[in-house]
């Protein structure tokens, strides 16, 4: 008589408002196939960019040898379980995040160039433009496959007051993406809402006949403005028109995304999930759900591409909880101090700590004949090489999975200093089908990845 | 060969601080004025010529700079951006990269000379309004005008994505950017907003309470405990499913208050529950409502593996009402805006624009016109002859009023005709708009919006009659909230989070107390109509018990806050704010540095120049350990003259404050060392401590009138400043100086300034 019987899945998916949960059936996967004709196997490829700011204790980073018979460095011991799933690119550098006449401003630069290649124009406000980021271009090519283009992830709102970085806008510390050269995509950092965005489709308890209203008058809701925009258009001047752009930009997309929201997405992997309650008070706790929501982003391939910034490029956030009670800032400028270093590779190695939970997490997930981490490409990095010295050369880079077999893992592979970053977002670019020649300084793919 | 210092930013600074004291004549923005000018073609041809041409020449110049192609002094005038963009590298001495390098001499006259012969402004050409560009509500703008327009007590943007800063504020229409994300937020907030404000009589109610249920496997029940909260009519509703077997379908009894009120044949099955409602009449109070499981079937021998066991799954209980509202029960913005309701088809469209007409033009704040009012009608009735009640028509026309560009952003079109001129004065409606968001964060109210409609608001002393109107309305604490909040860097201290082994009485509480203290300090000045330099000198500030026990302040007990007038000079003014001293430090000590750069930025708008690149790291003094108080280790530090020169006077200020810890406690000694808060600035004034530097500080009455116009006017406009608006601070600070630089004069010269009054409307020389 006493029967066990799991009530809390369904209920939570009905909670939800999402659509059914349907089982995995192979008879979903062609509209992924068409999606990357670039990979191999019947599932897509994912790409992500995981960004710390204030550069890294670089002596404690580097392997000592090359290929795959390297020592894990203090930093990168986290990684231990995961050897074979990355390798650590060395003597990349994003020129771009130079001053080249601009002056100071190391830290806004080094984020805004980071997935850019581009130089940032110095500006407080007026006429801010960088260039579009490679997840973007990323995006705008495959992001129709998917319900979401993209999904920007970040632990810390934008800057609330003050200036950022010596004349640079807070705009050029804060955004890691670009849409296009003059309109950054502004960070979720709350895991809540990023939950019921990506996966509530609609509101706890709504009928079925309530949502489907709601949705016929979002279409006639954006109808009516994208005419008013358009009509508005003509009486504004150039500044004026491209903030218009924007907001005619949204309406399109979103009309895109209605009209695909018929498309059947399985949401099995989120059944039973909590929605989490906000922002946790404790920085690895954050860290680590925004990352899970990434893992399920992926996994239920509502988007295939993302950006996850740690802390705003120039953070100067405590880390009291790892002993480190200085801000991160202050101390990256260590002066060779040695106990300074000290606590530097204890904030650079709690970060590897998180990214480390992040990747074992995609790996834990089977998709296809691999795991999830295999069909990833995931770039984990500064846009600083040392704290202290403000360079862009040499950067700490990670490069993760296995792109669908077209990355080879496992190993330390040197470049020669001053190889453009850029040249690592064009190879994986072409991986995941996206047309990209140029971005910034790049002089062509980067080789040796496979 | 770098050149590290910087003499003419460097130069600038030391001015600054020698300007005469209070009394002395106006002066506008230090420059090195009293030093001879160069003449172009003896002194800077021959520089052009030794220092850049060797890079800058012909076709293939450097960075496409020719500058063999200068002729000129007026070749120069011409590009006034390369002209900002030369300076500054020959100040930083980025320019010339390598050698021959000019010597000190050679390069400040060049760097006079474009100072004075290319940058400065000639104002007797009438002023340039500029123009802004049109502005995205930002967060607090939208809760605030969702607020005042509908009357709905939500605050729906505190779930959009923060705003990006620009001139170190969150207003800025350059950087207020729109992404796909945020229009999402714009929908969906527009819906509940839509939906709170009116109510629709077919709408689906709301749950009032809810309770996973149980999976019922003999006779049993479960059971939801409710409060109702008033008598009327209420929807009861078990989600249910049965796991059938036998010959007749699982029964699951209704009881209400444990009285069977229906019982239910319950078909669904195989894991998919439907929906059962009883409609039941309840008095307010408490009320049980349960589902029991009545016709349990267990055979386990059946051969027939399907049919051995009948349970009942119930999977949710929840209760909707109460489903009638009584009409004076409806929500005040409900009243307020459904002022008809249509009684025959024919009525639709007369009511639906006795309804729209006011509200869309208060929310475009601008008359709407019969052609979009006629839009908005045909949404309603599409909706109405889609089988909608008249409400959610009504609800959707509100939705795409508050989706459209037109709500959302602040605009100011020009005019299309093409002989029109290349100034306008901003129409009523416009400049309403402008007060407004200034003021209040919102949008205007009636009496402005009458104004506007009327074509009076410049009339007579209207203007400023509203202006102190809106200042002593609680609505301008928008102004102390955002203006003030950004201005000090306020908002930051969230973020701040100092050690707390160093200091254990630092706490969230505490730390919403500095910042509540800075607030009312603020507001007192705003409000009462303060001198503005009560802010940096004051006998007076607003505490409660916690802080005044944080600043040693005796018999103050209690959680609210009252104005104190502090018994000792220890503090006075906002450099005595705990907040601003917390701001400015780290977590783990205080920061001269930040705090000296805080007063330069904030108080007297001369920020100093940024380090130049690559500053080189300190291994000199890595082997000869630093030793001593903080103060005595940043001076060795400093023994490095190319720091010096710009540190020994922000660091200077910085020490001055000393005798606040990094939560500004006040303290004598810092471990063993004693506070030497002593110090001289440049030209000359000495101080012991902070209470002499306030006197100081508080004499520089012409840079900190100049540097609290210049923030205001940021934020009024949305702007950052440019270089022509020079002219017309110059005319405001005189008339606010003429105004007992009280803090309505600041306010009253901003709106009635060309800035705030104009707008240029020409597009051409946009980017």
């Amino acid at each position: 008589m006493s029967k066990s019987f799991e009530i809390t899945r369904r209920t939570a998916l009905r909670g939800l408002g999402t659509a059914l949960a349907l089982p995995i059936l192979e008879g979903m996967l062609p509209s992924f196939s068409q999606a990357a004709p670039a990979s191999a196997g019947s599932a897509p490829m994912r790409l992500a960019f995981f960004y710390v700011p204030n550069g890294v204790h670089m002596q404690d980073w580097t392997p000592s040898t090359e290929g795959t018979d390297y020592a894990l460095p203090h930093i990168l011991e986290p990684l231990s379980g995961l050897k074979s799933d990355f390798s650590i690119l060395t003597g990349l550098t994003q020129s771009k995040a130079n001053a080249n006449g601009d002056g100071p401003g190391d830290h806004a630069r080094a984020l805004a160039s980071f997935l850019t290649g581009c130089q940032a124009k110095k500006t407080h406000g007026a006429d801010i433009r960088v260039g579009v980021s490679a997840d973007q271009i990323a995006a705008d090519q495959i992001g129709r496959f998917t319900r979401f283009p993209s999904l920007e992830l970040g632990c810390d709102a934008g800057a609330q007051s003050g200036n950022c970085d010596s004349g640079y806008s807070c705009a050029y510390s804060s955004n890691i993406a670009w849409k296009s050269a003059t309109q950054p995509l502004v960070k979720e950092n709350n895991p809540k809402s990023v939950f019921e965005r990506l996966f509530t489709n609609g509101r706890p308890g709504e009928s079925a006949e309530a949502r489907s209203r709601r949705e016929r008058n979002q279409k006639s809701v954006l109808d009516f403005v994208r005419d008013d925009a358009q009509r508005l258009r003509t009486r504004l001047g150039v500044n004026d028109q491209r903030k218009l752009d924007e907001y005619l930009g949204a309406v399109r997309e979103i009309e895109l995304r209605i009209a695909a929201a018929s498309k059947p997405i399985d949401l099995t992997a989120v059944s039973g999930k909590a929605i989490p309650a906000g922002i946790p008070g404790d920085y690895g706790e954050h860290i680590r759900l925004m990352g899970d929501l990434m893992v399920l982003a992926f996994q239920t391939d509502v988007t295939r591409v993302s950006t996850f910034v740690l802390a705003n490029e120039g953070s100067n956030k405590s880390y009291a909880f790892i002993e480190v009670p200085e801000g991160h800032h202050d101390l990256s400028h260590h002066g060779n101090d040695a106990a300074k270093h000290e606590k530097i590779k204890k904030i650079n190695r709690f970060h590897i700590e998180q990214f480390a939970y992040v990747l074992n997490k995609l790996k834990s997930i089977p998709e296809g004949d691999g795991s999830l981490l295999d069909r990833c490409q995931i770039v984990y990095g500064s846009g600083i090489g040392d704290g202290n010295a403000h360079n862009h050369d040499n950067l700490p880079v990670i490069l993760a999975g296995r792109g669908a077999g077209s990355l080879t893992p496992g190993r330390h592979i040197r470049y020669e200093n001053g190889t453009p970053l850029n040249n690592l977002y064009l190879s994986l670019l072409e991986r995941m089908g996206v047309q990209a020649e140029h971005m910034g300084d790049s002089t062509g793919r980067l080789t040796n990845l496979a | 060969m770098r050149r590290l210092l910087a003499p003419l930013a460097a130069g600038a600074l030391a001015l600054w601080f020698s300007l005469q004291p209070s009394n002395a004549q106006e002066s506008p923005l230090p420059r090195p004025s009293d030093s001879p000018v160069a003449d172009f073609e003896r002194d800077v041809k021959p520089f052009i010529a030794t220092y850049c041409l060797k890079c800058h020449v012909g076709d293939k110049a450097k960075g496409g700079l020719a500058f063999d192609k200068i002729e000129s002094e007026a070749d120069v005038r011409k590009y006034r951006q390369l002209a900002e963009r030369v300076r500054a590298v020959l100040d930083s001495g980025t320019m010339p990269p390598e050698d021959p390098q000019p010597d000190d001499r050679e390069r400040t006259a060049v760097l006079n000379w474009i100072e004075q012969r290319v940058l400065k402004v000639d104002c007797s050409a009438g002023i340039d309004p500029g123009r802004v560009t049109l502005r995205r509500l930002n967060k607090s703008e939208y809760n605030n005008t969702i607020r005042d327009l509908l009357l709905v007590d939500f605050k729906p943007a505190d779930d959009f994505p923060s705003d990006d800063v620009g001139y170190g504020f969150d207003n800025i229409g350059d950087v207020l950017t729109l992404p796909p994300l945020l229009l999402e937020k714009y929908l969906a907030a527009a819906e509940k907003i839509s939906e709170t404000a009116v109510l629709a009589p077919d709408a689906e109610p709301k749950p009032i309470a809810t309770e996973k249920g149980r999976t019922l496997a003999s006779v049993s029940k479960t059971s939801l405990e409710f409060t109702a909260p008033a008598a009327g009519e209420y929807r009861l509703r078990a989600r249910a499913w049965a796991m059938q077997a036998g010959d007749e379908l699982a029964k699951m009894e209704i009881l209400l208050d444990d009285k069977t009120i229906e019982t239910i044949s319950v078909e669904a099955s195989g894991g998919q529950g439907a929906n059962h409602d009883v409609t039941v009449k309840l008095e307010a109070g408490k009320h049980s409502f349960a589902a029991k499981f009545i016709n349990d079937y267990y055979k386990p021998d059946d051969p027939n593996p399907n049919n051995r066991d009948r349970n009942l799954v119930v999977e949710q209980m929840q209760a909707f009402g109460p489903l009638n509202v009584l009409p004076e029960n409806l929500p005040a913005s409900h009243r307020a805006l459904v002022t008809c309701r249509p009684e025959t088809p024919d009525q639709l469209v007369s009511c639906c624009q006795k309804i729209l007409k006011p509200f869309v033009s208060r929310a475009w704040r601008r008359p709407v016109t019969d052609e979009e009012l006629s839009r908005l009608i045909s949404l309603v009735e599409q909706s109405v002859a889609a089988g909608d009640s008249f409400e959610r028509g009504l609800q959707l026309a509100l939705q795409v009023v508050l989706v459209s560009p037109e709500f959302l952003f602040r605009l100011e079109p020009d005019s299309q005709a093409s002989d029109s001129p290349s100034v306008r004065t901003i129409n009523d409606w416009e400049l309403a708009t402008r007060l407004s968001y200034f003021l209040w964060s919102s949008l205007p109210d009636q009496e402005l919006f009458d104004l506007a409609a009327a074509g009076t608001l410049r009339q007579g002393d209207n203007l400023s009659q509203q202006v102190r109107r809106m200042l002593k309305d609680p609505r301008s604490s928008a102004l102390v909230e955002n203006f003030a909040g950004q201005w000090l860097n306020l908002r930051l201290l969230k973020t701040i989070n100092p050690d707390k082994q160093r200091f254990p009485g630092f706490d969230d509480r505490l730390r919403s107390d500095m910042e509540q203290e800075t607030r009312l300090f603020f507001e007192s000045v705003m409000r009462e109509d303060r001198n503005i330099y009560d802010l940096l000198d004051s006998t007076d500030t607003f505490l409660n018990e916690r802080l005044a026990k944080h600043y040693q302040v005796p018999d103050i007990s209690g959680e609210e806050f009252r104005r104190v007038t502090l018994p000792n000079n220890q503090r006075g003014g906002l450099l005595g704010h705990a907040s601003i001293l917390t701001v400015t430090s780290n977590p783990t000590r205080t920061s001269p540095v930040k705090r000296g750069k805080w007063v330069l930025e904030n108080i007297f708008n001369a920020p100093p120049p940024p380090p130049p690149p690559n500053v080189p790291e300190l291994k000199d003094t890595k082997d000869q350990q630093l030793t001593g108080s903080l103060r005595q280790r940043m001076e060795q530090h400093r023994s490095n003259p190319s720091c010096a020169v710009c540190h020994t006077q922000m660091d200077t200020l910085g020490f001055g404050l000393e005798n606040y810890d990094a939560v500004g406690g006040w303290r004598d000694k810092d471990g063993e060392f004693a506070i030497d808060a002593s110090g001289t600035l440049p030209g000359g004034s000495a101080f012991q401590g902070p209470a002499e530097l306030r006197q100081i500080l508080k004499s520089r009455r012409a840079e900190f009138r100049r540097c609290l116009t210049e923030k205001l006017l940021t934020y009024a406009l949305g702007r950052g400043l440019e270089y022509y608006d020079e002219c017309a601070v110059n005319q405001m600070v005189r008339s606010i100086e003429g105004n007992r630089d009280t803090f309505s004069a600041v306010v009253l010269e901003i709106v009635s300034s060309d800035p705030f009054q104009k707008r240029r409307a020409k597009r051409g020389d946009e980017p």
